[in-house]
């Protein structure tokens, strides 16, 4: 048992421990004008990252599609870098 | 801020965002507000709330234009005109982009053209922070080579203080010499 803890310990912590930055916050509805809360789950090359790295939930990882995808038609945000 | 509930069960309220070009002279500027604003009112819709956001860069050019001037409408419009308006809009010469939502419930109007120039003062007192960050462990950096330096000076003084001693044991023997040749001496 105490072999399988210090094995535990040594690995990188689970991603599925992450906690949804947005269900913290209570969010009910993701705004394709705001662009600071857009940003951080957008790549260099202007994808959308992965619900794996950023940890948010599949509830507002489908509101973050609607309005990133808004967001780009109307130029706010490129659709490839 | 105002929040969005429509006077009437007939209506709703649409949110409408509009990209106008940037770099246009005053007239045409008026002329196409004024003309976009005028499909809205041919239909009939209240204007609930306004956010013009602006000179804004483009992520990508659009109709050859690198920046545009983004202008949020909130109307209160009857749901079958919407796609009246939708297609006049498409048609208007000036008009880059256009898009049409629906809020949510309990939705509130935030004043995006606000939160943007605020989240951009935020960001440079962020940039700030880290650079004073950066610039105090500069110092840290420095003042710790000196401590190590300053010890490393002290640590050379006392190897060289027995090299002093020699010359004490010759004072010793001096005194010891003038004490043995003292007359008043009583052995």
């Amino acid at each position: 048992m105490a072999f399988h803890k210090q094995t535990q310990q040594q690995r990188r912590p689970d991603p599925r421990m992450k906690k949804c930055p947005f269900c913290e916050h209570g969010t009910a509805y993701i705004d394709y004008k705001d662009y600071p809360v857009l940003k951080p789950y957008i790549d260099y090359f202007g994808n959308i990252r992965k619900r794996y790295y950023t940890g948010v939930c599949l509830k507002h990882q489908k509101m973050l599609k609607s309005a990133v995808e808004r967001a780009r038609f109307m130029a706010m945000l490129a659709y490839r870098k | 801020m105002p929040q969005l509930v429509p006077t009437s069960e007939d209506t709703r309220i649409y949110e409408w965002c509009v990209l106008y070009p940037y770099p246009l002279t005053q007239k045409e500027e008026q002329q196409l507000i004024k003309e976009v604003e005028g499909h809205f009112e041919e239909v009939g819709a209240k204007l609930v709330a306004k956010d013009a956001w602006g000179r804004r860069g483009l992520a990508y050019a659009v109709g050859g234009f690198k920046e545009g001037n983004f202008t949020v409408y909130y109307y209160e419009m009857d749901p079958a005109k919407v796609k009246e308006v939708d297609n006049a809009l498409r048609i208007t010469k000036g008009v880059l982009r256009h898009i049409t939502v629906k809020p949510p419930k309990h939705y509130q109007v935030v004043k995006f053209s606000e939160a943007y120039e605020a989240w951009l003062k935020d960001r440079k007192t962020v940039e700030e922070q880290r650079a004073s960050a950066r610039e105090e462990k500069v110092q840290e950096q420095i003042a710790r080579k000196a401590k190590m330096k300053a010890k490393a000076t002290a640590e050379r003084k006392k190897t060289v203080k027995p090299a002093e001693r020699p010359l004490e044991e010759e004072a010793i023997t001096e005194q010891i010499d003038k004490l043995i040749s003292d007359d008043t001496l009583d052995i």
